[in-house]
């Protein structure tokens, strides 16, 4: 179940949004097999210690990855990823695919990654470029937070949207006056956007 | 034979050897087929919840005698800070500052590791001996882990399924690796110490797990408990991050890098070429071989160190050839019991260099200051007793 579906999810996401298949399913399906069993990826090669530590949260994504989600790299640039993350149940966003671009910068875990929204989305704290206004993606970053967890936070910002720190104030105010009314809109645009 | 070395190199490291025999020697009565010389360690790790009271015993003993040895290893960093010539670069400095620091490791690890393989290798051939047919076909490299296979089936089950929590749990948040050299916030969270000091340098003064305030991230100190109890599970882990980060250091491809690389380079070969040398050592004639050494190396330290000395005045940092080419020359005459007494010598160096030298000047000063402040007092008492 966990392991089928978001492999589709990836596949969907690689027809639809990216263009490079072959490289994008090498990533998946090489690298982090090798990896995920105890001690991995001899340094052959000198990566660097953000390639290390993104290879790292490769495997561990790959042997348990968090409900409802998905990510790994987009093509060869192992900087360069893309995840996907099912509309949690019980909320507008039920039954949607939502596809993100996550940046790693260079100095990854001591910068946080950039997380853009690819798939548009009905939400106060995701604009219309598919920005994310997430603290723990700008002040409160931490190294010691990984992409799971940010995929997490995410997914938990689909539940609870945060109407007091929008990205889209008119979105944010109708969340707070009408709540059933911003619910309509957000699974018209789930239907029409996520599906 | 391997033990009765160690007893030159200093009396710590002895009562650790003693230790290990000690245990060496209960593993065999235990009997060598489940290789006993590892199972009261993996027992006693087993058991997170208490250590019993052997474990206890044996962490009081490594613990006992790390602190000395870091306080040596800062004594010579401070050497090794006169001798290298500075850098203008920020991190050439750092590696050079902490390349003395990554010395005790190799120290610590063959002394504590290497020689329980050894051990653990000849009854592994017992082993083989006794039930040929099974054996021969595998590998010395997975010795290890059939070793710890063993062990789970006859005598302590859950050691598999804790080594697998305890290297989740005794990795740095930071780089998800298991924690090299780690240090431990106010907060109570245990990160590299490289990573940490990383991370409060980018991310601002916080701890990275629970956000409280570090009170300085540069002043972090290794945590030498956990240090030490992750170069125990994990040896094989620490080596390869160990030979990363020396071959980052080489990789750096400065001057000083050349010096330090040899440095640890004698050491190793050193303690392959002790088995050889130890029956000079032995003899009553090595020590005043070695006092005599002692006593010339002392007059080229004092004549290689007024260069260096000029070269800290150096603002570029240019290194002087003729004081390299010495250098080299110094080194490259060391052969493998001469390590042994140049780590000797530079111990005993630096206590008197710092006797005279620093510590002086420190109290010196110190006096000054006083004196400097009670004269302040006296004239300003004296003046508003005029005033008044």
């Amino acid at each position: 179940m966990n392991g089928g579906i978001p492999n589709l999810g990836f596949g969907m996401g690689l027809g639809s949004a990216t263009g490079s298949g072959i490289g994008g399913s090498s990533g998946n399906g090489g690298g982090p097999r090798g990896g995920s069993g105890g001690r991995s990826w001899p340094s052959t090669t000198s990566v660097s210690s953000s390639g290390k530590r993104i290879q790292k949260e490769m495997a561990e994504l790959n042997s348990d990855p968090p409900p409802d989600c998905f990510a790994g790299p987009k093509g060869d640039n192992l900087y360069h990823w893309i995840a996907t993350i099912f509309g949690p149940t019980g909320t507008p966003y039920e039954g949607g695919l939502f596809f993100l671009n996550i940046m790693f910068p260079t100095d990854y875990p001591f910068q946080p990654p950039k997380v853009v929204f690819k798939t548009r989305i009905y939400h106060c704290n995701a604009d219309s470029t598919g920005n994310v206004s997430l603290g723990i993606l700008k002040d409160s970053w931490s190294p010691a937070l990984t992409i799971s967890k940010v995929l997490l936070a995410l997914r938990s910002m689909f539940i609870n949207p945060n109407p007091y720190k929008p990205l889209v104030p008119s979105v944010a105010h109708l969340f707070l006056a009408d709540r059933t009314k911003h619910d309509e809109l957000a699974v018209e645009w789930t239907m029409r956007f996520a599906r | 034979m391997v033990l009765s070395e160690d007893t030159f190199l200093s009396p710590l490291i002895q009562k650790g050897q003693s230790q290990k025999q000690q245990s060496s020697i209960v593993g065999g009565g235990n009997g060598g087929e489940n290789g006993g010389l590892f199972s009261p360690r993996f027992r006693s790790v087993a058991e997170m919840a208490g250590w019993d009271e052997e474990s206890l015993l044996i962490a009081s003993l490594v613990v006992e005698d790390t602190p000395e040895r870091e306080s040596k290893h800062k004594k010579r960093s401070d050497l090794l800070n006169f001798r290298t010539p500075p850098s203008n670069s920020r991190r050439k400095r750092r590696v050079q500052k902490k390349s003395p620091v990554s010395i005790p490791v190799t120290t610590l690890d063959l002394d504590e590791v290497e020689v329980p393989k050894n051990d653990v290798e000849k009854q592994k051939k017992e082993v083989i001996d006794l039930n040929s047919d099974k054996e021969k076909s595998k590998k010395v490299i997975e010795d290890d882990s059939k070793e710890k296979g063993g062990s789970l089936d006859e005598s302590s089950s859950p050691a598999i399924p804790c080594i697998d929590r305890l290297r989740e749990e005794l990795s740095c948040a930071i780089c998800l690796d298991i924690c090299y050299e780690p240090s431990t916030t106010s907060c109570g969270h245990s990160f590299c110490k490289k990573c940490l000091r990383s991370a409060s340098e980018r991310c601002g003064k916080k701890c990275p797990k629970c956000r409280q305030l570090i009170s300085n991230g540069r002043s972090c100190t290794i945590n030498t408990v956990l240090w030490n109890t992750i170069q125990l599970l994990f040896p094989q882990e620490i080596e390869v991050r160990k030979a990363a980060s020396e071959a980052a250091v080489e990789a750096a491809g400065a001057l000083n890098n050349r010096d330090t690389s040899r440095r640890t380079s004698p050491r190793v070969s050193h303690y392959n070429a002790r088995n050889g040398t130890i029956l000079a050592l032995n003899s009553p004639e090595s020590e005043e071989r070695r006092a005599g050494r002692r006593r010339d190396f002392r007059s080229t330290r004092s004549r290689t160190f007024q260069p260096s000395a000029a070269a800290i005045s150096d603002v570029a940092g240019i290194s002087n050839p003729t004081m390299s080419r010495r250098r080299r020359d110094l080194v490259a005459s060391q052969d493998g019991d001469a390590a042994l007494a140049l780590r000797l010598q530079r111990e005993e160096f630096m206590d008197t260099f710092r006797g005279r030298g620093e510590g002086s000047s420190l109290t010196f000063a110190r006096a000054n200051l006083r004196a400097m402040a009670s004269r302040a007092m006296d004239t300003r008492t004296r003046r508003s007793r005029e005033s008044s």
